[in-house]
C-alpha cells in the first residue's frame, strides 16, 4: 500500500540504514516526520547535512570536531604528560563523563583485532607512536575495551611504548556500582579479585 | 522448537548493529554453529563475558528447521581462558588456531576429535603461552584429520624409502620426494629426522601437547612444510596470518 507513495517508501529505506532501527520503527518515525511542520523538517535536514560538513577528525587526537585542532587538544588548563588511548570517539566522551581524567586523549578509530585481520596500520597507531615523543609525555593510560581486541590492543601498545621509557597503564577491571556480588560473572570477579585493594 | 545442551568454544564473533553479536562456535556433537545473540554487547545479564572468542561455555539454544542460525538462550561459562589475553604472541596464536579450526572443519568427519584438540590447544597455550611446538602440533593434526596430510616418511609418488639428510617437499605434489621422482629440484628441502619427528607427532594422542620439545632445526623445518602445505590446501591467506605477519614487522622496526 504504501509502494505507491515512493517519497515516503524511500525516506523509511533511509532509516531503516541507523543500527537498531528496522522497518517498523522506521515507518512509524517517518509518519512522525509526516506529520511535522516544513520548519521542522528542514531543521532535522540541516543538522544532518551540517553534521557532514562542518565536523572532521581533529589532526593531532582524532576525536570528531569542527576546529582543527579540537578543543581538548587547545585546552590549556589540560595535563599535557598524560595521555588516554580510546578506540573510540564514544569512548572518549564515556570518560570525559567520569570527570576523573584531565588529561590529553588519543582516538584509535577500533582496536587490534587477529581473527579480523585489524593490524597496527589500520588504525591510528602509527599516528599515536608519533605523538609519543620521549620527555613530553609521563604516562599513557590505556582505556581500550575489555574484549579479546581491546586486551589485544593493550598489549601491543604497552609493547611498543614501554621501550622509550613511559609508564603504561590500564582501566582497572570491577565490579560495577550498584551491582550485587551474587550476579556479577566469574571472569569479573575474578579480575576483581587480582585487583584488589587495601582499604585506607 | 527442540533446546540443543553442548560444550562450546567461541571460534569468533561479530558484531551486529547496535548491541548484537553474531557468533560461531565448535561443538562437539552437533560441529560448527553459527547464531545471533541479541544485546550481548549492551546487557551482560544473559551472556556476560561467555561470548568472548576462546572461551568454552556450556551452550543452550534451539534451530529453526531450515535456518542456518540457530538462536542462544544461554551460555555459562566454563572457562574463559583468561591466561591467553595476557600476552600478544599467545592471544594471537589462540587466534590463528581458532580460525584455522574453522577453516580446515570438515563437517563430515567428528567433530568430536576436532573440538578435543581445539580445547586441548587453547587450554596448553592458556598455561604455557605461546610455542612454535604448540603451533606445529595443531597444524599437523588439524590437517591429518581434515585428510590433508602430506607423505612423509616415503616418496609421495613412488613411495621409496628416503635417504638421510635432506629431502625435497612439495606440497603440490602430495609431500616428500625422492631423488629420482624431482625431490632434488624442489625449492623446499626438509631433513629426513624432521620427517620423521612428524610422522611421530601423528601417532601421538591429538589432545597432547605437553613435553614435546623439538629441536630448532626440526621446528623450523617443520612449519615451513606446514605453511607451504596449508598454502597449498587453504582457499585465502588467513586474517590471523596477517595480524601475526605485522606483529613480526613492527617488532622488527
Ligand atoms: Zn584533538
Ligand atoms: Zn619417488
Amino acid at each position: 500500500m504504501l509502494d505507491s507513495i515512493p517519497s515516503f517508501t524511500r525516506l523509511v529505506t533511509e532509516l531503516t540504514k541507523f543500527p537498531g532501527i528496522g522497518s517498523k520503527t522506521a515507518t512509524r518515525l517517518a509518519f512522525f516526520l509526516l506529520r511535522q511542520t516544513s520548519a521542522e523538517a528542514e531543521a532535522l535536514a540541516g543538522a544532518i547535512l551540517d553534521l557532514k560538513r562542518h565536523t572532521r577528525f581533529c589532526s593531532v587526537c582524532y576525536h570528531i570536531t569542527e576546529s582543527d585542532p579540537c578543543q581538548i587538544c587547545t585546552d590549556s588548563a589540560r595535563d599535557d604528560r598524560l595521555l588516554c588511548v580510546v578506540e573510540t570517539p564514544q569512548d572518549l566522551l564515556a570518560v570525559e563523563r567520569s570527570h576523573s581524567f584531565r588529561g590529553r586523549y588519543h582516538v584509535l578509530h577500533g582496536a587490534l583485532s587477529p581473527l579480523d585481520g585489524i593490524g597496527p596500520n589500520d588504525l591510528k597507531i602509527p599516528e599515536l607512536l608519533q605523538r609519543l615523543q620521549p620527555g613530553e609525555i609521563d604516562e599513557v593510560l590505556v582505556a581500550t575495551n575489555f574484549t579479546v581486541e581491546g586486551d589485544a590492543t593493550a598489549l601491543y601498545l604497552a609493547r611498543q611504548i614501554q621501550q622509550s621509557g613511559i609508564r603504561v597503564t590500564r582501566l582497572a577491571y570491577g565490579i560495577p556500582m550498584g551491582s550485587e556480588l551474587e550476579y556479577v560473572d566469574e571472569a569479573t570477579v575474578n579480575r576483581a579479585i587480582e585487583g584488589r585493594r587495601k582499604i585506607d | 522448537m527442540k533446546l540443543n545442551v553442548s560444550p562450546a568454544i567461541v571460534l569468533h564473533h561479530t558484531n551486529y548493529g547496535e548491541a548484537d553479536r553474531i557468533v560461531t562456535l565448535l561443538t562437539p556433537d552437533n560441529g560448527r554453529i553459527k547464531g545471533f545473540a541479541r544485546n550481548a554487547r549492551k546487557s551482560r545479564k544473559r551472556f556476560g563475558a561467555a561470548l568472548e572468542t576462546f572461551a568454552e561455555v556450556q551452550l543452550h539454544w534451539t534451530q529453526r528447521p531450515g535456518s542456518g542460525l540457530v538462536t542462544f538462550q544461554e551460555a555459562e561459562l566454563v572457562s574463559l581462558r583468561a591466561g591467553l589475553r595476557t600476552d600478544l604472541d599467545t592471544l594471537a596464536l589462540a587466534g590463528y588456531g581458532c580460525e584455522l579450526t574453522g577453516v580446515l572443519f570438515d563437517e563430515t568427519v567428528g567433530a568430536a576429535e576436532t573440538f578435543s584438540l581445539l580445547k586441548a590447544f587453547l587450554d596448553h597455550l592458556d598455561v604455557n603461552g605461546a610455542s612454535d611446538e604448540a603451533r606445529l602440533l595443531l597444524e599437523l593434526r588439524l590437517l591429518s584429520l581434515s585428510g590433508y596430510v602430506p607423505h612423509l616418511q616415503h616418496c609421495a609418488a613412488c613411495d621409496a624409502d628416503l635417504p638421510a639428510g635432506p629431502v625435497g617437499f612439495s606440497a603440490a605434489r602430495n609431500g616428500s620426494l625422492c631423488e629420482a621422482c624431482g625431490g632434488g629440484r624442489m625449492t623446499l628441502q626438509v631433513d629426513r629426522m624432521t620427517l620423521g619427528t612428524l610422522g611421530r607427532i601423528l601417532q601421538t594422542p591429538l589432545n597432547h601437547f605437553e613435553g614435546f620439545r623439538l629441536s630448532p632445526l626440526t621446528r623450523r623445518e617443520g612449519l615451513a612444510l606446514m605453511a607451504e602445505t596449508l598454502r597449498h590446501h587453504l582457499p585465502s591467506p588467513l586474517k590471523s596470518q596477517s595480524f601475526m605477519t605485522a606483529l613480526d614487522s613492527a617488532d622488527e622496526s
